[in-house]
């Protein structure tokens, strides 16, 4: 490679590195948060909210001492979890993305019933049927629509597989 | 005649240690079997229709998995039509950056990463790590651990441990019913060392994530995955319900990551005649298709099955190449113990530690490895210094360093006696000073009193049942004059609320700012790149108290 283009290569990347590392490009169109916008609990703490509807600015100390915020309201709300998905997209992240947009779907989900689906998903626990009312259950009742299809999926597959409970 | 040179040498730690000859027919072979698949992919209609030498209708579930969720198709048959030794040649090229890197390795299936990496020489291997570990600066965590699972031994070892360096820490239990106690004492230790520290419990899956869910704690890891179908089934998971468990995690505000390592499948008897390195990166592409930020993964504990092998630790960190290779947190095992030998377990920890991973060590154990309820560790608290000499030796950053006994002493009875009095606010068994002096100057659970176990299981039994959570360990700890650690265990809790801390290789500084491959990328291009240690840094690691001074003399 000729010195000239090499040099010009470096000094791209250099660049490129630098626009990473300090404060990336702004948030892009849509309104979609970016690595810009991270991390959110500082540069963004106007628009998170707990899923008790509390803005997370208005969290404090002091009341979790007086016991005006309780367990309920230590939790992450589904638009937070979209917000750090789109972070993870603006970094190509695509897969961690889609993990966090299931996961905002099930923060409805009680954690009991949460630990009896994980359970019903293990090998040889459930029959397809049985699945197949899971995955309609996390659609209808919480709106968890990729949950459901990754539950369906698994129907498929572990029948294929013979995984399914045995009678 | 016996010759007395070999007789000598026959007594030597290494020649304790077990070796095996290489049977690739059953998978007792680390890298580079003639029986891996070739690496291939076909796409039809969107769908992946052939992947590594199998048609679909012959996948396993793995396969399926794989191919359904881990392989970003618009760029896979261009780079997988690419020469596996240009792609090799171009990770350890400095003018090809990290992400020209992903670009291709995300596209291509297990045997062709296999295949890249079996190009790759120890060195070349570790040029890849310093280019391709996701975080900026490289970070460790310890395991906190002790067989008599005595909390106030927990909770000072883990402030030690801060004190020392650490960025995350995780415990474990000799009694399963101990859990909850065994994570509260890490937390509140760990907070009372260094504030921002994550902390963890390694418990049976559904249990660890309970623990979780209670503010018990703030990640978690042992989440296993393994490379062959029979395996995934003995371990009580398939892909999805362990994708499914990831996203129960990310809904609770938790950080996890998955766990896999060369040698389980071998160990655990279903190989199916494939390389430890082919099956480790078959776990490694579920965990991305499962779209989990991070793995730990090196072996971890079955690396005596890779140890055993040629080229087996070579293997190992090929195995956290590719975890890098795929965008993943690196938390590089360099825990269980392998060998009797002290020059084999520096060399084993050379890759990591010299390269710089995300956590170099998962975990370092900080108690003597008779403590480490992990079986063992390959670096224990009796190391400290060592591993900080060797920082100062290489002028390498290995996330510890040096400390001053009476900051250690300061750090380890406060731990204690801020467990004292939660345990006292929450109406625990109570812990008694001659408990907390013990903690503050302990080597190990030697030098512990013992505890009432009975008492002690069934006051955990009843806290669990009164659904005591995080929020509970803030205000006890307030009550008991413990404001500081109380606030640090409030900012802990909050942190899940935002959420900032489940991207990839997160850590907090002691003022909870979070620093992950978000926003502080590895940016490493050459010389003079990447992470640099700072002055201030520098003089931190290579200050070590036993050193002559010039003035002195």
């Amino acid at each position: 490679m000729d010195q000239e283009l090499l040099m010009k290569q470096i000094v791209e990347q250099v660049m490129s590195a630098m626009n990473k590392g300090a404060a990336p490009a702004a948030p892009a169109a849509g309104g979609k948060m970016t690595a810009a916008n991270y991390p959110l609990a500082e540069k963004e703490a106007d628009k998170i909210k707990t899923p008790t509807g509390k803005p997370f600015s208005s969290l404090s100390y002091e009341k979790v001492l007086s016991g005006e915020l309780t367990s309920d309201d230590m939790r992450i709300a589904p638009e937070t979890l979209e917000y750090q998905a789109q972070v993870a997209e603006s970094v190509n992240r695509e897969a961690f993305a889609g993990n966090l947009r299931r996961a905002a779907e099930l923060i409805a989900v009680p954690d009991e019933r949460l630990l009896e689906i994980y359970n019903a998903l293990r090998p040889y626990r459930s029959t397809k049927q049985e699945l197949i009312d899971i995955a309609n259950e996390l659609d209808g009742k919480y709106g968890a629509k990729t949950a459901a299809g990754l539950v369906r999926e698994a129907a498929e597959v572990y029948e294929k597989r013979d995984r399914l409970k045995k009678f | 005649m016996k010759s007395k040179r070999f007789e000598a040498l026959a007594a030597r730690p290494v020649n304790q240690d077990g070796y095996v000859q290489e049977w690739p027919e059953v998978g007792l072979i680390a890298m580079n079997s003639p029986f891996d698949p070739k690496p291939s992919i076909k796409i039809e209609g969107g769908k992946i229709v052939e992947m590594d030498g199998k048609t679909r209708a012959d996948f396993d579930m793995l396969d399926t998995f794989i191919a359904d969720h881990a392989i970003r198709l618009g760029n896979a048959e261009k780079a997988m039509a690419m020469d596996s030794l240009e792609i090799a040649r171009k990770i350890v090229d400095i003018n090809v950056s990290r992400d020209e890197i992903l670009d291709i390795t995300l596209s291509v299936t297990p045997a062709k990463l296999t295949e890249i990496v079996g190009k790759l020489t120890i060195v070349e291997i570790m040029m890849g790590m310093t280019k391709m570990r996701a975080r900026l600066m490289p970070a460790n965590q310890c395991h906190v651990t002790n067989v008599k699972d005595n909390p106030i031994q927990i909770a000072a070892d883990a402030a030690e441990a801060a004190v020392r360096g650490f960025a995350e820490m995780e415990t474990t239990v000799g009694i399963a019913r101990y859990a909850p106690f065994n994570a509260m004492a890490l937390f509140v230790g760990a907070q009372a060392g260094r504030p921002g520290i994550m902390t963890q419990c390694a418990l049976e899956e559904a249990t660890e994530l309970q623990l979780g869910m209670r503010g018990f704690t703030t990640y978690a890891e042992t989440i296993s995955v393994y490379g062959t179908e029979p395996v995934f089934m003995d371990g009580d998971d398939t892909p999805y319900s362990k994708a499914f468990l990831a996203s129960c995690y990310a809904s609770r505000g938790l950080k996890m990551r998955f766990t896999s390592g060369t040698g389980s499948e071998v160990q655990m008897g279903y190989a199916e005649g494939k390389s430890m390195l082919y099956l480790e990166a078959r776990c490694l592409a579920v965990t991305k298709g499962a779209g989990v930020q991070g793995t730990q993964n090196g072996s971890v504990s079955c690396v005596g099955v890779p140890a055993g092998v040629p080229g087996g630790i070579r293997a190992i960190a090929a195995e956290n190449l590719i975890a890098m290779l795929l965008d993943l947190e690196s938390t590089t095992s360099n825990d269980q113990t392998f060998t009797h030998s002290d020059l084999r377990r520096v060399a084993r920890s050379v890759p990591q530690l010299f390269s710089g991973t995300d956590y170099i060590c998962s975990g370092y154990s900080a108690t003597p490895n008779y403590d480490n309820m992990f079986a063992g560790s390959n670096w224990d608290a009796d190391d400290y210094d060592d591993w900080n000499i060797i920082q100062r030796d290489m002028r390498i950053d290995g996330g510890l360093q040096p400390v001053k006994e009476d900051d250690v002493i300061k750090a380890r009875n406060k731990a204690a006696r801020a467990l004292q009095g939660m345990f006292r606010e929450l109406g625990l068994p109570p812990i008694t000073d001659e408990e907390v002096e013990a903690a503050t100057y302990a080597r190990g659970s030697q030098d512990m009193p013992d505890r009432n176990v009975n008492e002690d299981l069934k006051a955990i039994e009843a806290m669990m049942a009164r659904k005591v959570t995080g929020v509970d360990f803030v205000k006890a700890l307030d009550k008991a004059g413990f404001p500081d650690v109380a606030q640090n265990i409030y900012n802990m809790l909050r942190q899940k609320v935002a959420g900032d801390y489940l991207h990839t290789a997160s850590i907090f500084d002691k003022d909870f700012h979070v620093y992950s491959g978000v926003n502080a990328p590895n940016d490493y291009h050459g010389p003079m790149t990447g992470y640099q240690l700072s002055e201030e840094r520098w003089e931190q690691i290579k200050n070590i108290p036993n050193a002559i001074r010039p003035e002195d003399i």
